[in-house]
This record gives C-alpha cells, sequence and structure tokens, in this order.
C-alpha cells in the first residue's frame, strides 16, 4: 500500500513513517503543509495520504482544507485525519465531501496503539472508515437520547452501540470483543440495522460505510 | 460628585430655635414699642432689620452651598450681593431715597460679573476635574479592553503552544511506547508495562486537550464566530436557523463571548424548549456586534437563572448589553450587543 503522510511535526512525521514501514507500508513521499501535500499527491498517486489538521502556514484547518481539495481531485484517495482535537464540523466536511475513498478522523495519540492504527490504515486505505471514538461519542452524545429524528430513531440502543463501533472501523470480531456477545449477534444487529436505514444490498463493506456515512450524517 | 463629609449638627432644630428667637425678640419690641404710646421713631422696624439680616445670609450662603461644587464660589458670591442689594434697597426705602441707590448696586454687580467671567474663563483654561474624570474613563475602559484583549490572545498562545509543544511530545512519547510494547510480544510482563506508560501518556494528552478546548473551540480559532455558530447549531438537538452576516474576523475576546452566547442559549432552548425551533442572527451594526438567539418554545426564562446570568457579566465585562425577553407561552430572546470597534 502506497502512503503519503503530511506533518509538521518532524518527531511525529518520522515515527509515523517508521512504524508504518515496519508493518509493510509503502510511505511514498512526505510534506510539511498543506500545498506541500497536494504536490506530492500529483506525483505519487498513493491510495492513502495521512494528514494532521493543523499544518503551516496558518495552523488552523489548513489539512482539512488540503485534504478536501485531494478527496475532489483524486476520488479514490483515502484520506485519514489525525488530530490533537476532535472537532465534528471536520468530521462532517470530510464525510459529505464525496469521493469514494475511505475517510478516517483519529485523535494523534491513538498513533500510540500500534495494531488498532495500523488496522485503521488499513481500513481507510481500502475505502472503509475509521473514526476516533471520542469523534463517534461525541456525535452520539450531541443526538436526542429519545432518538425521535429520522430514520436512526428506529434503532435500539443496542444497534445504535453497534452502529457507533462500527464507525470506529471495527471489524464484527472486535464489535462482538467489544460488547461481550456472539459474533453472530452482532452480524444480526448489523443485518437490521441495514434493513431499518433502507440500504441496498450491495457488498457489506460499501453497505457499512453508507449506514455510518447516515448515522454520522444525522449528529 | 464627591461625598463630602456629613455635619453632627442638626441645622433644623438650630434654625427653628433661631427663627424661635427672632419672633420672640420682634413681639417684645413691638409690646414695648406699643407700652411706650408708639412713638414717632420707627425703632421696632431697625430691630426687626437687625434681627433679619444674618437669618438672610444663612439662608443665602446655605442655599448657594448646595449647587456644584465647581461653581460654589461663584454662587457663595452671588447670594451675598443679593443680599446685600436687599439691604441696601431697604435702607434706601426707610431713609426716604437718602442716597442714589444706582452706584452702589452698580458696583456690586461689576464686582460679580467680573468674578463670573473670571470663573468661566478658568475653567476654560483648566477645565481639570471633568477632563480628567473623561479621560480617565477613556483610559480604564480602554485598558479593561486591552487586558481583555490580551488575556485572551494570551490564552490561544498558550492553547497553541500546548498543542506544539507538550502534547506534540507526549504523542512523540506515546507512540515510541507503542512501538516498543509491539516489539515486546514475546514478554507480555514488560509488554504490559509499557501498555501502562502509553496509557498514561494518553491520558495526560487527553487532560490538555480538555485544558485546551476550555479556552476556545478549535472551529472558533481556525475559522471565526459564523463557522463556529453553524457548527452549534447543526449540532444543536433542536433545528436551528442560522442567519449570520459578519465580513470579518472580530477580537478573540468578542468572539468569544458571542459564541458562549449562542452557546449557553441554544443549550438552554434544547433543554427547555423540546420539539421547538430556534433562530441565531449575528451581524454587525454602527459598531456592535449583536447576536439573538429566538426560540418558539414555552418561554418562561429565568434571566437570572446560573447561566444567563453568568453571559451577562461575561457580555458585561466588555461594555456589551444582554437582554432576556422568556414571557410565558411567547418563547424566549437572548440579544446580546458587544461592542467592536
Amino acid at each position: 500500500m502506497r502512503v503519503v503522510i503530511a506533518e509538521d511535526q518532524a518527531l511525529l512525521r518520522e515515527g509515523i513513517v517508521a512504524l508504518l514501514r515496519e508493518k509493510g507500508f509503502d510511505v511514498v513521499a512526505q510534506a510539511e503543509d498543506g500545498p506541500g501535500l497536494l504536490r506530492i499527491l500529483s506525483g505519487h498517486k498513493p491510495d492513502l495520504a495521512i494528514v494532521d489538521v493543523r499544518l503551516p502556514p496558518t495552523f488552523t484547518d489548513e489539512g482539512i482544507r488540503a485534504a478536501l481539495e485531494a478527496r475532489a481531485k483524486y476520488p479514490g484517495l483515502g484520506v485519514l485525519i489525525l488530530s490533537a482535537y476532535v472537532e465534528p464540523v471536520y468530521t462532517a466536511e470530510l464525510l459529505d465531501s464525496g469521493g469514494e475513498g475511505g475517510v478516517g478522523y483519529l485523535l494523534k495519540e491513538r498513533v500510540g496503539d500500534v495494531k488498532a492504527f495500523v488496522a485503521a490504515v488499513e481500513s481507510v486505505a481500502r475505502g472503509g472508515t475509521a473514526l476516533d471514538r471520542e469523534v463517534v461519542s461525541e456525535l452520539v452524545r450531541r443526538r436526542d437520547p429519545d432518538g425521535t429524528d429520522g430514520a436512526l430513531g428506529a434503532l435500539t440502543p443496542r444497534e445504535r452501540e453497534v452502529l457507533g463501533l462500527m464507525a470506529e472501523g471495527r471489524t464484527n470480531t472486535a464489535i462482538a470483543r467489544a460488547l461481550v456477545v456472539t459474533p453472530g449477534a452482532v452480524e444480526k444487529h448489523i443485518s437490521n440495522i441495514f434493513s431499518k436505514l433502507d440500504l441496498p444490498a450491495s457488498d457489506e463493506d460499501h453497505r457499512r460505510v453508507l449506514a455510518v456515512l447516515a448515522f454520522l450524517r444525522q449528529g | 460628585m464627591v461625598d463630602e463629609p456629613k455635619s453632627e449638627i442638626d441645622w433644623r432644630a438650630v434654625h427653628t430655635m433661631q427663627l424661635g428667637a427672632t419672633g420672640f425678640i420682634v413681639f417684645l419690641m413691638v409690646v414695648i414699642w406699643a407700652a411706650t404710646g408708639l412713638g414717632e421713631y420707627f425703632w421696632p422696624i431697625w430691630v426687626w432689620f437687625g434681627l433679619s439680616i444674618p437669618l438672610a445670609v444663612q439662608y443665602a450662603v446655605k442655599r448657594a452651598l448646595d449647587g456644584p461644587r465647581r461653581w460654589r464660589a461663584l454662587s457663595v458670591h452671588a447670594a451675598l450681593s443679593c443680599v446685600s442689594g436687599a439691604i441696601l434697597t431697604f435702607i434706601w426705602l426707610l431713609t426716604g431715597f437718602g442716597f442714589w441707590l444706582f452706584w452702589p448696586l452698580f458696583g456690586m454687580s461689576a464686582v460679580l460679573i467680573l468674578h463670573a467671567f473670571l470663573t468661566v474663563w478658568w475653567r476654560a483654561l483648566h477645565p481639570k476635574r471633568e477632563k480628567e474624570l473623561t479621560e480617565r474613563v477613556d483610559v480604564l475602559t480602554r485598558t479593561r479592553r486591552g487586558a481583555l484583549d490580551a488575556q485572551a490572545a494570551e490564552l490561544r498562545r498558550i492553547e497553541r503552544d500546548l498543542h506544539d509543544g507538550a502534547q506534540a511530545r507526549l504523542v512523540a512519547l506515546s507512540m515510541q511506547l507503542g512501538r516498543a510494547e509491539d516489539r515486546l510480544d514475546d514478554h507480555p510482563e514488560a509488554a504490559e508495562l509499557v501498555r501502562n506508560a502509553r496509557v498514561e501518556a494518553s491520558n495526560a494528552i487527553k487532560e490538555l486537550r480538555d485544558l485546551a478546548r476550555g479556552i476556545a473551540p478549535p472551529v472558533l480559532a481556525d475559522r471565526g464566530l459564523p463557522a463556529a455558530v453553524e457548527a452549534l447549531g447543526e449540532r444543536s438537538a433542536l433545528p436551528v436557523k442560522v442567519d449570520a452576516r459578519l465580513g470579518r474576523r472580530l477580537s478573540p475576546v468578542v468572539e468569544s463571548a458571542a459564541y458562549f452566547v449562542v452557546a449557553e442559549s441554544l443549550t438552554n432552548a434544547a433543554k427547555y424548549a423540546r420539539g421547538a425551533a430556534a433562530k441565531v442572527s449575528l451581524f454587525e451594526e454602527s459598531g456592535r456586534l449583536v447576536v439573538e438567539v429566538d426560540d418558539n418554545g414555552p418561554g418562561g426564562a429565568n434571566p437570572e437563572g446560573n447561566g444567563l446570568s453568568g453571559l451577562k457579566s461575561r457580555v458585561e465585562a466588555l461594555d456589551g448589553i444582554l437582554v432576556v425577553v422568556s414571557n410565558p407561552g411567547e418563547g424566549t430572546t437572548v440579544h446580546a450587543e458587544l461592542p467592536c470597534e
């Protein structure tokens, strides 16, 4: 898998590069700011870009803007955002930006959990989602607890929980482990979610993404 | 107005005693005058005259002293001139027009006018007190605003430093621990220790993040007020219509105050006006930022409630105003105006 990274903090950037190379990813280029990211993307055509939200020169939301532009330009590109904070606005923009590539939004400290981080990188590179559990819980917390809104209102609390874990990019096995149920039970919940959200029968991965998107956009 | 020490004497009682004594003396004079056969001398009148002078002077001076401090000398002068003029006129009448009244009156008026002129002229040259006070108010307003601006800027700088400094190092630390943990698959006990260390680092990062978040939400610092308010609207449990017409970034302290007005009002609306809709307006009008949050809920909010009174002091610290109108059955309107030159 070909990966590029845009991160201005050298210590973190080099650490991530070393980690990904250890795990067999091909880190083809690195950038330190938004324009740099767009430059290396056009040259290397990677599968995935890992982007920090705050980049020079403005140190505001430079990374998000560059990522949105990149997604518009390269539809298949997966984008994994790293951020020091959870900002639902940015997640929503990323999810709404179209493009077929995967989307991820992780807090920076998640890179410390090597296995989970690598799983997230792989998931996004394959076109899936990987949203930080803080992002997900923020969205769930803000939603009307009575669940009166939209199709999501039809979901049971357990199904919402499963959907939240799906949004984090977890596999069925991982969800089963987290909820202490059997994988079969998780599959049943997921198929209930799909039918309640009226998602067309297509390949499983794509439906997962659609369900997660429906979940998040209604936030 | 400067408070002056209050006198301990009860002037009302003193005056009553004075009037009583005067009245008694006058009565005595009349009795003596009548008893001595209503002599052709009109001496009781002179006694009355003599007695009334101190009373008149006292009364005039006391009235003159009630005026504003800066005109006090002039008004005492004018009061004494009036009393003197009256005395002169009285003597003039009782002495059968024995002298030409004009000249003493003219002299007194001339001196009074000269005094008035000098006073006005002196004030114009040294408009000390008022000007001093006005300047003081200006300076205080400016420095208070400056202090708040500086504080807001400083908070944002601290937030940035936390992000670039401590937080970045902790993230790097956490990542290196993660990589170490990853290589310790064969030594589960050591791996456990390293994992614990990593979790500690993560907790520290989380604490730093919470600290930074309380200063200003990132979207406000990054994109300004309209974007941040839109985000609040999208995240609210109520349907919120946002009408933000702002062409420029305002100072951080104004942005933060306006943001928290909207955030708190929408939180209240979501709590007390379930099922209602809300509208947020933001615009700039003659140097003031106007923030209005309207909902069509049940109304009846308590403007002295904790959240609202906190907002009020926040807004007032910027010389702004915050008004809450919430009649039962008519929804709630929170209206704030913040100076934003």
